[in-house]
């Protein structure tokens, strides 16, 4: 699995100075995997099919995956470095039900200052692994009133209020090659197919999973609860700092994407208290048991005879 | 790409701060100021009322910005004003200048590195809502950041504060509390609203007025929430004033004459500057 096998979504080819700092990233990845699990059996590297950007508290999932590989960002060329209490910094590569998945313990954020293409650069290179379905979560606050922290949300559509967008540049400058591939269509940027297979697994697992729209700001304060009003004018129904930057790129490169809020916390002015990352930690944390049990469910009903 | 070349690390941040507010500490010669006062367009004359004043220019500053808006004086002023230390800021750093969020908020950074606790922001706006005028003041009660960044991306500067700021309060009730008392003891009407900046440096089309006031905006300007963003990081209290030079109603919208605008500031002045009076003066009591 190189990165030559991997294509914008309208068929053309990466830029070539991209591809080749993808291609370094890639090979350092495997190089380090080896290292550890010895050289690849006969058939070949077995590349993840599924790739996971686990949010704030969240990373514990990755810590199941058999043999569970780990791989500082620091080690791995072109990748940011996660500098967020909560985010550990390093992918982990192994077996879940049967699924070979790649996970980000840690992700990386627009609010870090790193800029939207350092902050989007793993995706680019989780795709050029071979992952195919990309399952984001993250820790969100409650912009819709009905919801209770705790609860679980599938992002059906987002609202990028970022101000960036990280295919923006010079088509040359990143992974899209010229022309049309730099817009990408978001017509249904989350995939039907994994929202329904998601609430299949929570009626499994007997988890109530809502539904909403995820809206990014850039961070790193907190809203104000008048950009909160504001959000819920729109059409928000959770507010967060990351994910939507990650979904654009994955549909960049033509994967599936399945995302999942923690909603952690109700968003400024919703209750009469202050909020704090201590709180969605703790929050998440809380409901972590229940989270992972979902996500092998959602992988069980996705690849029901393994990979 | 890998890294944002123009973005500082903490250790740089933290560096030209402390350097600042050495330079400052030693001008101030042993003042304490309780409270920072960013000055807007048309308030500057405030500082000129300043008693015992120690004056000190940003260009003499480390690491300070140059202003570069006509009418913005570009210099600390510092001392007693009904009986509170202040230090004044008499000219501001706006983003349309092109300034990074860090410059345009350095001020208030070293203001915190002095142990200044309250600050008070005010600037010029147009009115959204019907029913404001111009000439009027307006006490901000929230903001909606809708300038598309913000101060604190980059690496957190733990000395100040968390790495997510809570904003739920971010102009204080108490100080807005106090405002409301002054202006009603003094007889100075006070509107009440939600301030929106915008980068600019254009002004908004009638569609954008219309947009920024169905999402709850009652004022909009360009400058002051990036000030309060990072006030509220290292723990100040803040109270913000608005001036409303103009009335910006989406629907209504007509050519704005700059000279309209001055002329309304200068007419709003003696109440501005009496009510921020009464504000300290009431502040050096409690």
């Amino acid at each position: 699995m190189g990165v030559g096998q991997l294509r914008n979504l309208d068929g053309s080819l990466l830029n070539p100075s991209f591809a080749s700092r993808l291609e370094r990233a890639t090979e350092a990845i495997w190089r380090l995997t080896e290292a550890q699990a010895g050289p690849a059996k006969e058939g070949g590297r077995r590349a993840p099919v599924v790739g996971l950007v686990l949010g704030s508290g969240l990373g514990g999932f990755a810590d199941e995956a058999q043999p569970g590989l780990r791989i500082p960002y620091a080690d791995i060329p072109g990748f940011p470095r996660s500098t967020v209490p909560g985010h550990a910094g390093q992918l982990i590569l192994g077996d879940i039900e049967g699924v070979p998945i790649c996970a980000m313990q840690g992700r990386v954020h627009y609010y870090e200052g790193h800029g939207i293409h350092s902050t989007t650069f793993p995706i680019w290179t989780l795709a050029a692994l071979g992952v195919k379905n990309l399952i984001f979560t993250n820790a969100a606050g409650g912009v819709n009133t009905s919801f209770t922290p705790g609860d679980l949300m599938i992002i059906k559509d987002h609202i990028n209020l970022l101000g960036v967008n990280p295919l923006m540049g010079p088509a040359g400058g990143q992974g899209l090659m010229a022309g049309s591939s730099q817009f990408v269509d978001m017509s249904r940027p989350y995939s039907h197919d994994l929202m329904s297979s998601a609430q299949d697994a929570a009626a499994q697992q007997g988890l109530a999973l809502r539904e909403g729209v995820y809206a990014a700001y850039t961070g790193p304060s907190y809203e104000t609860p008048a950009e909160i009003r504001y959000l819920r004018k729109i059409g928000a129904d959770a507010v967060g700092m990351s994910t939507v930057p990650e979904v654009i790129v994955a549909r960049a490169c033509g994967a599936r994407v399945l995302g999942i809020s923690c909603i952690t916390n109700m968003a400024a002015g919703v209750l009469d208290q202050r909020l704090s990352h201590e709180e969605v930690i703790e929050v998440s944390s809380r409901i972590k048991g229940g989270f992972s049990a979902l996500l092998r469910s959602v992988l069980r009903n996705e690849y029901p005879r393994g990979v | 790409m890998l890294r944002d070349s123009t973005r500082l690390t903490e250790e740089e941040m933290m560096s030209r701060i402390r350097e600042a507010g050495a330079f400052l500490s030693k001008r101030l010669e042993g003042l304490q100021p309780q409270v920072g006062l960013i000055l807007g367009s048309g308030l500057g004359d405030l500082a000129d009322e300043v008693e015992g004043p120690t004056v000190i220019d940003y260009d003499d500053i480390p690491h300070f910005p140059h202003s570069t808006v006509p009418g913005h004086a570009g210099r600390f002023v510092a001392g007693e004003l009904c009986g509170t230390t202040v230090l004044c800021m008499q000219g501001r750093f706006h983003y349309y200048e092109g300034y990074s969020m860090f410059e345009v908020t350095f001020p208030v950074r070293v203001m915190q590195q002095l142990g200044i606790s309250t600050l008070i922001v005010t600037n010029a706006c147009g009115g959204m809502n019907r029913s404001f005028r111009a000439g009027d003041l307006m006490l901000i009660r929230d903001h909606i950041n809708m300038i598309g960044d913000n101060p604190l991306i980059g690496e957190n500067l733990s000395e100040f504060g968390p790495r997510f700021p809570d904003m739920s309060e971010a102009y204080d009730p108490d100080l807005r509390q106090l405002a409301r008392d002054v202006g009603a003891e003094l007889g100075i009407k006070l509107q009440e609203g939600v301030y929106v900046p915008i980068s600019g440096p254009s002004y908004c089309t009638g569609s954008e007025l219309v947009f920024l006031r169905e999402i709850g905006g009652d004022a909009v300007g360009m400058s002051t929430a990036p000030e309060v963003i990072v006030a509220n990081h290292g723990g100040q209290r803040v109270l913000g004033i608005s001036c409303v030079t103009d009335m910006a109603i989406g629907e209504e919208l007509e050519k704005l004459e700059h000279e309209m605008v001055v002329a309304m500031a200068d007419q709003a002045k003696p109440r501005f500057i009496k009510l921020v009076k009464g504000i300290l003066e009431r502040l050096s009591l409690s």
